[in-house]
C-alpha cells in the first residue's frame, strides 16, 4: 500500500520532467544537425544520457514529492506542537551541521579555495567553518519560524558585513565566496528542511508558510559567503605580516 | 565502472547522515510506522533518482554542454555567444532538480497563487540574464564587486515594490539555481570565452553571479503580477 502511494501522481511527474528537460535537448539536438554532427556512437551517449537523467528527475522528484514533503512537513507541525518547540533550533543546527559535511560540491569548492591559497588555508579548517556557518544558518532560519523573526533583519546586516568585508579581500576571495553560496543548498535542503520550516510556518498560529515558510534557502546561501570571506580577510592579513617579515631580513 | 561506484559513494553520503538524524528524530517523537515508511520509501526514490541523475549528465549533459560551452566562442561572434548563453542558461535552469521542488512547494503553500511553471521560467530567465551579463564582464573585464553590490542594492530597491509574500521564496530561489546542470555548463562556457575574447583568464563569480538572478526575476514577477 505505502509502496503504491509513493507512486500516486507519478505520470504528472513525468510530464514535468519532459517539459524541464525538453528545451535542453531540442538545443542539443539543434547543435547535433547543424554544427557538430557527431558520429552515431557518441551521439547516442548523449541519448543514453538524456534518458538517464530523465528518469532519475523523475524518481528523485516523485520521492521528494510522495515521501520528503509530506514527512518533513509532518515533523516541523509535531516538533512545533511540543511544549519545548525551541528544541527545533538545536536540530537545525544539527541538520544543518551534517548536510554540509556530507554535500559532495563543498569538496569541490574547498579544492579550488586550496588552490587560491596554495594550501594555506587546511582544508579540514575549512569545510568545519562552512559546516558551523551552515549550522547556525539552519538554526536561526527555524528560530525565525518559531519567533516570527523578519528575514530582513538576518538578511540585511548579513550582506552589509559581506560587503564590509569584500573591501579586504582579493578578487578571488570574492568571486570563490559569492560562488559558494550555492555549494551549500543541496538535495536535501530544498527538498526536507524546506518541508519542515513549512510545516513548522503551518502549526505556529500568526505565522503564514508563504512568509516564513520560505527563506531558509537564503540563509543557508549566506553562511558560505561569510565564512569564505572572513577566511580571506584572515588570509590577507596574514600575507600582508608574512611580506612585511620577508622583506625585513 | 569507476564512475558509477563515485556516483553511488557520492549519493550515500549526501543522503545518508541526514537520513539517519531525522529517522533518530522520529524515533524520537514516536511517529507512525506509516510516516516513517513514507520517509523511508522516499529517501529510497531519491537515492535512485540522484543516482541516475548523476551518472545521466555525466554521461551525456555535461560533456555535450562542455562542447558548446567551447565551441560558441570560437565563431568570434559576440552576439551569438550571448544569444545562445541566454537561450542554454534558461534551458538548464529549468531542467534544475531543485528549482522544481522549490516552485511545488511554492505553489503549494501559496495556494496555486503562482502556477510552477511561471516561477520556473521567471527563475530561467533571471539566470539566463545573469549568464550574460556574467560573459560581458569577463570579456570587459568588469570588477565582480561593483557588479555584485550594484545587484544586491537592485534586489533591495525591488524588495521595496514587490509584495511580501514574494520575498522570501525569491531570495530562496538564488540557492536553488546553481546545481549539477548549470554549473559544468557555465564554467564551460566562461573558460571558452576568456580564451577566445580575452580578459582574465577565470572564470570564477560566473556561479555568484549566475544566483543573483532569479532573486531579481521573481522580485520582479511580484511587482508586475503580485
Amino acid at each position: 500500500m505505502i509502496i503504491l502511494s509513493l507512486f500516486s501522481g507519478f505520470t504528472t511527474t513525468l510530464k514535468e520532467v519532459a517539459l524541464a528537460l525538453g528545451p535542453l535537448f531540442i538545443i542539443v539536438c539543434f547543435f547535433q544537425f547543424f554544427i557538430f554532427h557527431l558520429p552515431g556512437p557518441k551521439f547516442s551517449d548523449v541519448v543514453k544520457g538524456f534518458i538517464l537523467t530523465f528518469f532519475g528527475i523523475a524518481l528523485f522528484l516523485q520521492g521528494v514529492y510522495a515521501g520528503f514533503i509530506p514527512a518533513g512537513q509532518k515533523m516541523g507541525i509535531m516538533l512545533s506542537e511540543l511544549s519545548y518547540n525551541w528544541i527545533l533550533i538545536p536540530i537545525g543546527f544539527v541538520i544543518g551541521f551534517v548536510a554540509i559535511l556530507a554535500e559532495p560540491a563543498v569538496h569541490v569548492m574547498i579544492d579550488e579555495v586550496d588552490k587560491v591559497t596554495s594550501g594555506s588555508i587546511p582544508g579540514p579548517v575549512l569545510l568545519y567553518c562552512m559546516a558551523i556557518g551552515v549550522a547556525f544558518a539552519v538554526a536561526l532560519a527555524m528560530a525565525r519560524v518559531l519567533y516570527g523573526i523578519p528575514l530582513a533583519y538576518i538578511l540585511i546586516p548579513g550582506y552589509i558585513v559581506a560587503f564590509l568585508m569584500m573591501r579586504y579581500c582579493s578578487e578571488q576571495f570574492i568571486s570563490i565566496a559569492f560562488d559558494s553560496g550555492g555549494v551549500a543548498t543541496g538535495p536535501m535542503t530544498v527538498s526536507f528542511i524546506m518541508a519542515m520550516t513549512i510545516g513548522v510556518a503551518t502549526a505556529i498560529e500568526g505565522r503564514d508558510p508563504v512568509l516564513q515558510g520560505f527563506g531558509m534557502v537564503s540563509l543557508v546561501a549566506l553562511a558560505p559567503i561569510l565564512t569564505i570571506l572572513t577566511l580571506g580577510v584572515i588570509y590577507s592579513k596574514l600575507s600582508k605580516i608574512y611580506d612585511e617579515e620577508n622583506s625585513k631580513t | 565502472m569507476s564512475s558509477l561506484k563515485n556516483t553511488l559513494i557520492e549519493v550515500a553520503y549526501s543522503i545518508l547522515p541526514i537520513t539517519l538524524v531525522v529517522v533518530i528524530i522520529q524515533i524520537a517523537l514516536r511517529m507512525s510506522y506509516e510516516d516513517f515508511a513514507r520517509f523511508a520509501g522516499g529517501a529510497v526514490l531519491v537515492c535512485i533518482g540522484l543516482i541516475l541523475f548523476f551518472l545521466g549528465t555525466k554521461i551525456g549533459i555535461v560533456p555535450i554542454g562542455k562542447m558548446i560551452g567551447e565551441y560558441l566562442p570560437q565563431t568570434g561572434k559576440l552576439s551569438i555567444v550571448i544569444l545562445f548563453g541566454l537561450l542554454l542558461g534558461f534551458s538548464v535552469t529549468v531542467a534544475e532538480p531543485d528549482v522544481q521542488v522549490l516552485a511545488m512547494q511554492f505553489s503549494q503553500a501559496s495556494q496555486g497563487a503562482v502556477p510552477k511553471l511561471i516561477l520556473i521560467s521567471a527563475v530561467g530567465i533571471g539566470v539566463a540574464v545573469y549568464i550574460a551579463l556574467a560573459l560581458l564582464k569577463l570579456i570587459k573585464g568588469w570588477s565582480i564587486k561593483y557588479l555584485i553590490i550594484a545587484s544586491y542594492v537592485l534586489v533591495l530597491l525591488l524588495a521595496l515594490f514587490t509584495p511580501d509574500s514574494y520575498i522570501p521564496v525569491a531570495l530562496d530561489s538564488g540557492g536553488v539555481t546553481t546545481g549539477p546542470m548549470t554549473v559544468p555548463f557555465i564554467l564551460a562556457l566562461g573558460v571558452g570565452v576568456a580564451s577566445t575574447f580575452g580578459g582574465k583568464r577565470d572564470s570564477f563569480g560566473f556561479v555568484g553571479l549566475a544566483s543573483v538572478g532569479p532573486i531579481l526575476a521573481v522580485l520582479l514577477l511580484g511587482v508586475l503580477f503580485g
